[in-house]
């Protein structure tokens, strides 16, 4: 069974259609890289999935449960974790506060057990202000965050904007390695492809709202297919 | 139907309404004349609640107080200097006057560029506070608590003044309709429909607000002032906020923005009250408010559209309407002698210097600098938050920047607003289509060349020079066939080239474009790309485009402009661009140590084409 | 002096209880609940009932509490709710709902003015002075009500959940909180405040079926300037608090009462965030 099935999905904002007839399913454990252009769809399609906007046509569903119409909070109940790309943490709360938010279990030490797992120096910080945090560190604690909920499925919009080398090299390793403890499947919305690549078991390219062609991140070709949708 | 035709239709409905009122004394008891003198007057002001809140979108709680301006006002100079002709003129004058300068300052409080419409209504809630508080506070003068009665007034029979309280009614709604009908009326629904997009095309929305809020106190001071006359009371409760609630309500339940439905509201409910106020006061209150709150929840547009609605739809049922209403406008170009756009000015169109723009202690842009001429068409591109839309926004509003300055047309934007901006000949396409979701495309159209063509108060223009850019669009698209439906029935492609006639309605000389091509299929893409190179080229306008879609990029651009993380890393032409590896780095993400090798082919095989 | 200064804190605190419940649903749903003034209006004959059936007064408090709570709960499913998206129809339609109060009270109380006991009678001797024993338990019960909903707001997961939806509803949802159970029980929460402001404010002056109402625009008004936060309510309390004592002492009473309303509107035009932080 598809941890994610989408099928036929098409969404948008006021009349103006940007995902068109989009199907994907990804199996469990499966990390998929949703690649393309500024404004071909791939945030709408994340945002659709959630339920943050509605949907014109097509169903999803999570781990085999119906979730076209369930708002927000819901899917999110259904074990999916959602980092969005701007605005995804509360600046004025503390880290711990961003944390506990997201955690829904009752054990929070098993939850910080997790983070320190993957970036232990957000523990010495608990008490910080999340918005004192440089952006990097704002990126690794979204990321932190959203393993600590033991979500089964990640959507994750461009986690790589703006970032330095270094961080995007830690942030895939906290990625492979979530995936090889706990199994998790990830659809990951992304700009920069050799992480993307790194990460991500299959690919699929958006095109105006369309998936214009699909691969394995295995294959040889792989990039070169992927530069010709990007290139100038 | 032609627009005499229409006015005498107007006037012939006013007339059939002044004989009823006419025959009102001779059928009505003395009791209902009595109480109905006072509701003509009360739905007077109601008027002047819908204008504001159903027309305009400000919710008013204070219009009671341009009310108790021209009562008091009758009150004060009657009671303390006598009744006399020439003292009834002064007190007309002073009531009016008064209210206007209550209104000014009221108006200069609320309606300041950027307050939201929350804080205008808080100002006119404070307003009616403020006024009773005062009349409280003025002892014999105004009489306090128990207000001024006892003067003398005009020796008018009950008749009389139901006449004159009648024919002031009928002559004001009868001017407010003529009014929010015509040209000019056209523009309070498009205020409150989308005020920003007002602005940007150069209208002075702060200022048509003021003008309408002065009016509306006039009239209510003349009501205020003909109910003291008859009533020979005034009270502090004339000016209170239960009495400025309860003209928003009758004005709620009748109908917000029909006119007839507040008055028919105000008339209906303060006429009832009077009857059943002495048999079941507190639960005639209980039901009006029961309804209000219903009304609110359930049929947010008033009573009056639900009553006229249900037989509209009965017979539309036998006697189904025609497909398309005929065009009222006719469309002609402009003149090109008689255009009217800002004359260019020294030096490059559009001029940049080191502008920086933060949030807080975000900084968005930096050390932006660069030119563009006449004639350009310059497309800025770069990655998501790489500052594109703020540079847009930094163009076509002074206030917006940091630091930096920036030249249109050889002229300082300083820290113009938006409107001002377009006067110096900056016209700006939002990234959504930004039209008047409920007005027609005609009528969009009137909107934007109401800074060229000053509107008629009282008529409908039948034709409508463009300048030949925006007929151009208008033909290219089709849209010159369209021009009777409303924008809301447009497809997205359509609304936007819609905005896109709308802003060349202008006659800009800096074109700013954010996305103009987002969501339009392929050949809404071409057709729009044709249209660009054709405005740059023959009209010499200079295009600042911001663009996600590249291949569009490299066919219409003369010069790229790459933004990344506020920074501008390249100017130069298309080859350049594509030639650049920085940009496909900014692009593709880049390709460092670590990732890069795990996957990255030894060598490609196969070139794309 | 020492009067003065009590005058100022006293008056202070009574504004905070007051404001706090339509603080707390300003926060959360963006909307006025101009209902608060009726709901007042019912805290204030609750304690009334409690009186008069000769029950201990301070037990009108936490019965003020519940009939507040419990129209706050059908006030938010039936009327609030459909309003969301319409901010300023939500100001009108909980206007409305205060004249529904005032007049189910008028029916069931008649329109006379009425006095209830006051859990606290005599003076107290402070700093050489002899002052309204009741007014000074109010800065208590004042504190006890902000550091209470400090607490809930800091201390609880409903309050972390609540502080959530407050900054950014959109990602709190995306979270897994249900933010319209959060609207719910913070409109119910803010309900049940205002019933108890209701009941404190009584033994001060009197009770009739439109008491609430003077209150309304002043609690509004402190609001406004406060953004969301409980801290910077009280300093504008304290501030414009403050300021209506000194004019109605130096100037006249009927300028004091409009001091609040006219500050705040002025503070508001020179800058929009008012006493909020940036």
């Amino acid at each position: 069974m598809s941890v994610l099935a989408v099928d036929n999905l098409s969404s948008g904002y006021a009349g103006a259609v940007v995902l068109r007839e989009v199907s994907l399913a990804l199996a469990p454990g499966e990390i998929l890289a949703v690649l393309g252009k500024n404004g071909m769809g791939k945030s709408t399609l994340l945002k659709s999935v959630m339920g943050f906007l509605p949907k014109m046509a097509g169903t999803v569903a999570i781990a085999g449960s119906e979730a076209t119409r369930l708002s927000p909070h819901r899917v999110a109940r259904l074990g999916v974790g959602y980092v969005a790309q701007e605005k995804a943490l509360f600046q004025d709360m503390s880290v711990e506060e961003n944390l506990r938010l997201a955690v829904r279990r009752p054990d929070f030490e098993a939850a910080l057990a997790e983070v320190e797992a993957s970036f232990p120096f957000l523990l010495q910080r608990l008490k910080q202000r999340a918005g004192t945090l440089s952006g990097g560190e704002q990126k690794m604690l979204l990321m932190a965050r959203s393993l600590a909920t033991g979500a089964k499925l990640l959507l994750i919009d461009e986690i790589t904007e703006g970032l330095q080398p270094s961080v995007i090299d830690r942030l895939a390793g906290v990625i492979r390695s979530a995936r090889e403890r706990h199994g998790t499947t990830m659809l990951l919305v992304e700009q920069h492809l050799p992480f993307a690549l790194a990460v991500a078991d299959r690919w699929a390219v958006l095109d105006r709202g369309e998936i214009a062609e699909t691969g394995a991140s295995t294959e040889p070709d792989a990039r070169m297919r992927v530069l010709r949708h990007l290139s100038v | 139907m032609t627009e005499a035709r229409r006015l005498s239709l107007i006037l012939a409905v006013a007339l059939a309404a002044l004989a009823a009122i006419f025959a009102g004394p001779y059928v009505l008891d003395t009791y209902s004349v009595n109480v109905l003198t006072r509701s003509l007057l009360y739905a007077a002001v109601a008027l002047t609640v819908d204008l504001l809140w159903g027309f305009l979108g400000v919710l008013t709680f204070g219009q009671s107080v341009f009310f108790a301006c021209g009562a008091y006002a009758a009150g004060l100079v009657f009671t303390h200097m006598d009744f006399s002709p020439s003292n009834a003129l002064l007190a007309l004058g002073l009531g009016v006057g008064g209210a206007l300068l209550v209104a000014a300052i009221v108006g200069w409080l609320a309606f300041w560029h950027g307050a939201s419409a929350l804080y205008a209504s808080v100002i006119t809630l404070v307003l009616p506070i403020v006024a009773t508080q005062l009349l409280y506070s003025g002892g014999t003068f105004t009489g306090s608590s128990s207000g001024l009665s006892g003067f003398m007034s005009f020796d008018l029979s009950m008749e009389a003044w139901f006449w004159l309280s009648g024919s002031f009614l009928v002559a004001v709604t009868t001017l407010a309709y003529i009014f929010v009908k015509s040209d000019a009326g056209r523009l309070l629904v498009a205020v409150r429909e989308n005020e920003q997009r007002c602005k940007y095309l150069g209208l002075d929305t702060s200022r048509l607000k003021i003008l309408v809020f002065l009016a509306c106190a006039a009239i209510g001071a003349i009501a205020g002032y003909i109910y003291a006359g008859y009533a020979m009371v005034v009270a502090p409760e004339l000016a209170g906020f239960v009495f400025g609630t309860e003209l928003v309500i009758w004005t709620a339940l009748g109908g917000r923005g029909t006119l007839l439905g507040p008055v028919f509201g105000a008339l209906i409910v303060d006429y009832e009250s009077a009857q059943l106020a002495g048999d079941y006061p507190f639960v005639w209150q209980l039901i009006i408010g029961t309804l209000f709150v219903l009304v609110i929840v359930a049929f947010p547009r008033g009573l009056l559209p639900v009553v006229f609605d249900a037989p509209r739809k009965l017979l539309g049922l036998l006697r189904p309407r025609a497909a398309t209403p005929a065009a009222s406008v006719t469309l002609s170009t402009l003149d090109p002698a008689d255009t009217q756009g800002v004359e260019p000015g020294e030096g490059p169109a559009l001029a940049v210097a080191d502008v920086v723009k933060r949030f807080g202690s975000l900084t968005v842009l930096e050390g932006i600098d660069f030119e563009a001429r006449a004639g350009e068409l310059v497309s800025l591109v770069g990655p998501n938050g790489a500052g594109k839309t703020t540079l847009m926004r930094c163009i076509a509003d002074g206030a917006e920047r940091s630091a930096g300055s920036i030249m249109v047309n050889g002229y300082d934007i300083g820290r113009k607003p938006p409107e001002a901006c377009v006067a110096l000949g900056v016209g700006r396409k939002f990234q959504m289509a930004n039209v008047f979701e409920t007005l027609t495309v005609a009528q969009c159209l009137q909107i934007a060349r109401v800074r060229h063509a000053r509107p008629s108060l009282w008529r409908r223009a039948a034709d409508l020079k463009l300048p030949e850019a925006a007929m151009h669009v208008l033909a290219t698209t089709g849209l010159d066939r369209q021009l009777s439906t409303p924008a809301h029935l447009l497809s997205h492609g359509m609304k936007q080239a819609l905005e896109l006639s709308m802003v060349l309605a202008l006659e800009p000389r800096v074109l700013l474009l954010d996305e103009p091509t987002a969501g339009l299929t392929k050949t809404e893409r071409m057709q729009i790309g044709a249209i660009l190179i054709e405005l740059a080229r023959k009209q010499g306008l200079c295009v600042l485009l911001v663009e996600h879609d590249l291949d569009f990029v490299r066919e219409i651009s003369s010069r790229v402009i790459v933004l990344h993380q506020g920074r501008i890393v390249l100017d130069g032409s298309v080859e350049d661009v594509v030639a650049s590896e920085l940009v496909k780095q900014v692009y593709a993400g880049s390709g460092h140590a670590g990732i890069a090798h795990e996957t990255a082919p030894s060598a490609p095989k196969e070139m794309p084409a | 002096m020492i009067a003065q200064s009590l005058d100022i804190v006293t008056t202070a605190a009574i504004l905070y209880a007051v404001a706090t419940g339509l603080l707390l649903v300003f926060g959360v749903m963006k909307i006025i609940n101009f209902a608060h003034g009726g709901l007042m209006t019912l805290g204030g004959y609750a304690a009334l009932v409690t009186t008069q059936a000769g029950l201990n007064p301070w037990l009108a408090i936490p019965i003020a509490a519940l009939f507040g709570g419990v129209a706050g709960m059908a006030i938010e499913r039936f009327v609030v709710r459909p309003l969301y998206s319409r901010p300023l129809d939500a100001i009108l339609a909980t206007w409305g709902l205060s004249i529904i109060i005032g007049q189910l009270i008028t029916l069931a109380f008649g329109r006379g003015v009425q006095f209830t006991q006051s859990p606290l009678n005599g003076t107290l001797d402070l700093f050489g002075e002899s002052y309204s024993a009741y007014r000074l338990a109010l800065v208590g019960i004042a504190a006890v009500l902000g550091l209470a909903l400090t607490a809930l707001l800091q201390g609880t997961r409903l309050g972390l959940e609540t502080r959530a939806v407050i900054m950014n509803e959109d990602l709190a949802r995306g979270l897994g909180i249900n933010s319209g159970l959060v609207r719910f029980l913070t409109f119910t929460l803010g309900s049940a405040l205002a019933g108890v402001a209701g009941a404190l404010i009584t033994p001060l002056s009197s009770v009739d079926p439109s008491m609430g109402v003077p209150w309304l625009v002043n609690a509004f008004m402190l609001v406004l300037v406060s953004g969301a936060s409980l801290l910077s309510l009280l300093f504008a309390c304290v501030v414009l608090g403050g300021a209506q004592v000194l004019v109605a002492t130096h100037f006249s009473p009927v300028l004091g009462g409009l001091t609040i309303a006219v500050l705040a509107a002025i503070i508001l035009r020179v800058r929009p965030k008012g006493f909020a932080r940036d």
